[in-house]
């Protein structure tokens, strides 16, 4: 010891290590972890206890929340019912044929679907609207043109719809005019796009727009007069 | 000279080397220091140097990482692990040159990859983002001077080994490891979506555990016996803390992607992962105060002794405060927040950083044959003490106001939240400023003992230091 101490440099502490001596008793130390003990060690037991602690809340929180290990996070399976699947659908129609009217129809019909007194005939309340579906997907398929009278009122003297130069598909003619009859206080039910497509069949040999009192015939029993 | 003992031929074989791996450390934990103050100065007010595109805050925050990291860090571990293995083995440090021309590549890629970092050439991703170029020179760097710190522990003369040399071989051997995989996932073969992020963060918080952390572990397992001159105190449970954390820590950092957009699992094994590392810590801290509490008055007495100590309990405290933010209840209120700044300068300035001073304190003195000033040291050590508690209790406290107030919707953000937060931020401006300070007194104790008289000797040396 006295050596090693008088071998380190006179600016360490004397009572400081060597190296040597620091590797040589931890080794020691390693090897021999303590003194054999005759009494029961409570501090094992207390260990025990903390551990199992320990693992019992890490498992806690792994069961809680690694969701299985499953890549996507828990998903809320909502089971719709068979109305509330209608209801959306027939919503989601209805706001497709609304874009569809904003962007093709409301210029002249008008957003409020009131058209211009004496020139565009209102869709609003119009007999022509909540009359049979064949009406209005006739119309939309091939046009109209010549007078009508809506609601008492006549229009049709200047521009007239004319919509065989229009590509339309089925689906987007039974939106809109899914739309315009149940829009603004009508109250009409759907047309399907099954039903437009056997109306465009029908009338396919049909070169020129509709005549106001053609229509009227057709569906007399609609027009209810 | 043939009276000299065999420590006083270890201490010169690795002066050169540990002057030039010291000096270096010094400069980039000066040139950390700006970077700090700078981006504190930026979080008070928005307008400081706003006109300069170098020194935009997402740049100069990175810029500190790194520089902090591998700058100050790096060099740092070079220096005290080369020691410290040479001390335990009884070997001389070898291939000094080979040393410090890779530890000139080390610096230089570093130099080039802050400057593209300012440059707006990030890699994004985190603690990577020196531009991937300068990488293979870092790796082949750190490679050269891992190898020769292997050839010190070859040559040692007694074969069992202890605990400060597992810490420093396997953390030593632990880096390149970690920067491999990352750079493989990342840039060579990038993994893809969630699993880059995952890596990324990854890495770079396993870089602080896996890399810093057994440093400083390892030389605090060195430094507490050889001042107090008694062994370890439960020496045995050393093995035990030692494989904890090369199983665990890894493990444990995931719990840092709680709240993200990753697979469940990945945070909740990183919860589980640190909240057992609970045994680790304890094992350390068992070790170590138990040692220093049997002698507590030599602690005091000795200031390389106290800034270990100091830098033990921090890794004490901030271990366990972490352990306690990875459960997701906390998570909730502190994820996202300022607290992260906490953890990492914790870490890094608190813990790591006060250890290594203390061994470069313990060393220096027998390298070079020259005693620092005592004032200079104590002034050292209670500036960088008051600065690292200040500086903490600001991101604490600020990053608790900071997630409680952040959780309430109903709060106009910048009116309520930005404001009660902001006090903090010019807390640690000030704080950063202290440590600023105190880091320029310890650069100028470790210089005035290096070069005594810079004018006539070592002049070579320092030119390479300050490329």
């Amino acid at each position: 010891m006295s050596e090693d101490q008088q071998k380190s440099r006179n600016l360490s502490n004397p009572s400081e290590f060597s190296d040597e001596e620091i590797v040589k008793s931890h080794v020691e130390l390693a090897k021999f972890k303590h003194e054999p003990t005759k009494n029961f060690l409570k501090a094992p037991l207390v260990f025990v206890f903390v551990f199992g602690c320990l693992i019992f809340v890490c498992s806690i929180q792994l069961a809680h929340s690694t969701n299985s290990f499953q890549l996507h996070p828990p998903v809320d399976v909502v089971e719709l019912t068979a109305e509330e699947k209608e209801s959306m659908r027939l919503e989601k129609k209805i706001s497709s044929g609304e874009k569809i009217f904003a962007a093709r129809c409301a210029s002249c019909h008008q957003a409020n679907g009131m058209g211009i007194e004496g020139q565009f005939p209102p869709l609003a309340g119009s007999e022509w609207v909540s009359a049979d579906a064949g009406v209005i997907s006739n119309i939309i398929l091939k046009g109209l043109k010549g007078e009508i009278s809506v609601n008492g009122v006549k229009y049709g003297t200047s521009a007239a719809v004319n919509m065989a130069a229009v590509p339309i598909s089925d689906r987007e003619i039974a939106n809109v005019s899914t739309y315009v009859r149940q829009a603004w206080g009508n109250d009409s039910v759907e047309v399907t796009e099954e039903f437009v497509s056997q109306v465009r069949s029908e009338h396919a040999a049909k070169q020129d727009q509709w005549v106001g009192d053609e229509l009227r015939s057709m569906f007399s029993d609609s027009f209810g007069n | 000279m043939s009276e000299e003992s065999p420590d006083q031929i270890i201490d010169r074989s690795a002066k050169y080397v540990f002057s030039f791996f010291l000096s270096s450390a010094g400069l980039w934990l000066l040139a950390a220091a700006l970077f700090a103050y700078l981006a504190a100065a930026k979080l008070t007010d928005p307008y400081f140097l706003s006109t300069c595109e170098f020194l935009t805050y997402g740049k100069i925050k990175v810029a500190q990482a790194n520089a902090f990291v591998y700058g100050w860090g790096g060099n740092a571990i070079f220096a005290v692990s080369l020691w410290i293995l040479a001390r335990l083995s009884q070997a001389e440090v070898r291939g000094s040159v080979f040393l410090i021309f890779a530890g000139v590549i080390w610096n230089l890629a570093i130099t080039f990859g802050l400057l593209g970092i300012l440059d707006g050439h990030m890699s994004g991703h985190e603690m990577l983002e020196m531009p991937s170029e300068v990488w293979p020179a870092m790796l082949v760097s750190y490679l050269i001077i891992t190898f020769l710190a292997l050839v010190i522990h070859r040559s040692r003369q007694i074969k069992e080994t202890i605990a400060p040399q597992w810490f420093i071989l396997s953390a030593l051997l632990w880096f390149p490891a970690l920067f491999l995989i990352a750079w493989n996932g990342l840039e060579l073969n990038p993994s893809r979506g969630t699993l880059q992020t995952v890596l990324s963060m990854w890495y770079g918080q396993s870089l602080i555990w896996l890399w810093l952390t057994p440093v400083a572990l390892g030389a605090a397992y060195y430094l507490i016996p050889a001042v107090l001159g008694r062994t370890i105190d439960k020496y045995y449970l050393a093995v035990f803390g030692f494989w904890c954390i090369a199983a665990l820590a890894p493990w444990s950092v995931l719990h840092h992607l709680e709240g993200g957009p990753v697979p469940m699992w990945i945070p909740a094994i990183g919860t589980v992962m640190s909240i057992a590392m609970v045994f680790p810590i304890a094992v350390a801290s068992t070790n170590f105060h138990s040692t220093a509490f049997l002698d507590i008055g030599k602690v005091w007495s000795s200031l390389p002794l106290r800034f270990v100590i100091f830098g033990t309990l921090s890794y004490t405290v901030s271990s366990y405060i972490g352990v306690v933010f990875s459960l997701p209840a906390v998570a909730k209120i502190t994820q996202f927040t300022i607290i992260n700044e906490f953890h990492f300068n914790q870490r890094v300035y608190g813990f790591f950083s006060m250890i290594i001073f203390g061994a470069v304190y313990f060393a220096l003195p027998r390298i070079t044959g020259r005693e620092i000033p005592k004032a200079a040291k104590s002034f050292h050590f209670w500036t960088s003490t008051f600065g690292v508690l200040l500086l903490l209790l600001a991101y604490l406290l600020g990053g608790l106001t900071h997630g409680v107030l952040a959780g309430q919707p109903t709060l106009p953000w910048s009116s309520s939240v930005i404001q009660s937060v902001q006090p903090y931020f010019l807390i640690t401006k000030i704080a950063f400023v202290i440590l600023a300070f105190s880091q320029f007194v310890f650069v100028i104790n470790v210089w005035r003992v290096i070069f005594p008289n810079p004018f006539s000797c070592c002049f070579s040396n320092k030119k390479e230091v300050s490329a």
